[in-house]
């Protein structure tokens, strides 16, 4: 039950209450007042008693209805503020952490409310901010490191000529690891930043019908060595507005991901259509799938598919920042899977005005 | 003529392994360790390229960067970064520099670059590429070894053409990345792995010299073994 509504409950039954103790009030002067009264004086007492009851009960139901409106206005003005402040407090996430309550000069208890709620969201605005602070220095501060380490076998690698071709190959090993690390902390500060608001798109109107294209040229060069066969089973013409760096970077995600995680001789099936506007691109492969508990976790950050964790390939980040990109471009990523068979769509608004 | 380049860097062992790159390539070297310092070498104006640290003690990189270009200074600069957004690729071109490579970066590329950006006249390149027997015409876009024509999709010709014009030296994957993609970022497959075995398989598999390299821990070349 609401508080509104018991608030308004209650003060009708004070409103009733009142109006009993009138009555008993009335019983009182009338007949227990009277005690030396005849049995004729006594019902004539009964009787103007029962008039005087009848008259006030129809002259209390008007109050006490107007009684019970007003105080459901009454409540509803009271608790307003407190309503705008939950409002606030549900759209309240680590992005919008800069938001604040209006202040409540008039009242005094509401106003306190709203000052100890934004202290507690600057408080947390700071943590989160501290946090994405760390994470974007610790990012930077590895790139030196990473980059002498890299530099400096490198070096070794081509100076030192009496290597074996043993040795050769595990310099070259390190430093692709080396490469792999210097990968997932560009990842991991891309996030960081998208978070914290400091990535802009820079948005043009994109044929996604020919990045699509573009895309399945690369699949089947890269779906050969797995004899995974790659199609397009539609793609109509679809205008967007979008980053065209970024949405190359998600196609090419998504069906790097479809191949990889795919059986051998396995198919992708790709189709891309445009209907009530909104283009909509499908990902069909013959993927191991993912239990369903694990399916709402994909775009998690660092989530790897279960017996995946000793694999060499990928970060675990590219989906996150799939769909960080899809979000800001106002459009959707979507998987879903059963086992032999995975679905991964993609839906963005159609660009409107255009050609 | 020796190609002089001003390496500006604070940190020792990175700006060591740098200079000893391009003193290999034949390039006199000068160093400043600082932005301040950068600045008055750089307005001497005596050197052909820079090579730029973004992150520096004094006035950073970018800076450092702008003050020259609004004082007239021309030399072509590279820009190397810990940072390696699209964005910030942007902001540094905006800038005024010249090319943009972040940090971690292969040290084969950064010669590359910096070779490519002290070139100055523009790159006199012929109509016909031509490596030992193997030939790449990129006005007719075809390409011919032994005088048999190979056939390649627009996108092996494109990494062709890179790896030929390049000369011997090997590129990285990021850069082949950016040059036959357009990707400035990292897409995380073996894209580029596959292409050029792709390539292999069509320019060396019937022949004796083989032309496609594998430059471990740097990339990918065309050159004659010989």
């Amino acid at each position: 039950m609401t508080l509104r509504r018991r608030l308004s409950l209650w003060y009708g039954v004070v409103l009733l209450l009142c109006v009993l103790c009138a009555v008993l009030a009335t019983y009182d002067e009338l007949i227990l007042d009277a005690p030396n009264y005849s049995l004729h004086e006594v019902a004539i007492a009964h009787s103007r008693f029962r008039d005087v009851l009848h008259d006030m009960v129809l002259v209390s139901v008007p109050p006490v209805l107007i009684g019970l409106v007003g105080g459901w206005l009454l409540t509803r003005r009271a608790l307003r503020p407190l309503e705008r402040m939950a409002e606030l407090a549900e759209k309240l996430d680590e992005h919008t952490l800069g938001e604040r309550l209006p202040s409540e000069k008039r009242d005094l208890e509401i106003e306190r409310l709203a000052q100890v709620f934004n202290a507690m969201a600057a408080r947390l605005d700071g943590s989160f901010q501290r946090v994405r602070d760390f994470t974007l220095n610790a990012s930077h501060e590895l790139k030196t490191p990473l980059a002498i380490l890299r530099g400096e076998m490198e070096t070794n690698l081509r100076t030192w000529r009496d290597l074996s071709e043993e040795q050769r190959s595990q310099i070259a090993s390190q430093i692709e690891e080396i490469d792999r690390l210097a990968k997932i902390v560009d990842e991991l500060s891309f996030l960081v930043k998208a978070d914290a608001g400091q990535l802009r798109l820079a948005l043009e109107p994109v044929p996604l019908h020919e990045l699509v294209q573009e895309m399945l040229e690369d699949a089947e060069i890269l779906a050969q060595p797995g004899g995974i066969e790659v199609s397009l089973q539609t793609c109509d013409e679809a205008i967007v507005s979008g980053d065209r760096q970024r949405l190359r970077q998600v196609l090419l995600n998504l069906v790097d991901n479809a191949i990889k995680y795919n059986a051998p001789g396995g198919f992708v099936k790709a189709a891309l259509q445009s209907r009530g506007g909104e283009a909509r691109l499908t990902l069909l492969n013959t993927g191991p799938g993912l239990p369903e508990s694990h399916q709402g976790r994909v775009f998690e950050r660092f989530y790897r598919g279960p017996g995946e964790r000793g694999g060499t390939e990928g970060s675990g980040l590219g989906l996150s920042i799939a769909q960080w990109i899809m979000q800001r471009h106002g459009g959707r990523l979507e998987f879903h899977s059963q086992p032999g068979l995975t679905t991964v769509t993609m839906s963005l608004k159609v660009r409107t005005g255009s050609k | 003529m020796h190609m002089r380049v001003l390496i500006v860097e604070d940190e020792p062992k990175m700006a060591a392994f740098i200079a000893k790159a391009l003193e290999e390539e034949g390039f006199a070297l000068g160093l400043a360790k600082n932005g301040h310092e950068a600045l008055e070498i750089l307005l001497e104006g005596v050197f052909d390229v820079v090579v730029l640290d973004v992150m520096l003690p004094g006035p950073d990189g970018i800076s450092v960067l702008k003050q020259y270009r609004q004082r007239g200074g021309k030399t072509p600069v590279l820009l190397v970064s810990a940072r390696g957004h699209v964005s910030e690729r942007v902001d540094g071109l905006n800038a005024g520099a010249d090319d943009y490579l972040p940090k971690p970066f292969v040290l084969a590329e950064l010669v590359a670059r910096v070779r490519a950006l002290g070139r100055r006249t523009p790159e006199t390149t012929s109509l016909v590429l031509r490596i030992a027997d193997l030939s790449l015409d990129t006005v007719a876009h075809e390409v011919r070894r032994g005088g048999e024509v190979i056939r390649l999709t627009p996108r092996e010709f494109r990494l062709l053409e890179f790896l030929m014009k390049s000369g011997a030296r090997a590129r990285g994957r990021m850069a082949i990345m950016e040059a036959v993609w357009d990707y400035h970022f990292d897409p995380g497959t073996n894209l580029v792995d596959v292409y050029v075995r792709r390539l292999r398989d069509k320019i060396d598999r019937s022949f004796d010299i083989k032309l496609v390299h594998t430059e471990k821990g740097v990339g990918y070349a065309v050159r004659n073994p010989s």
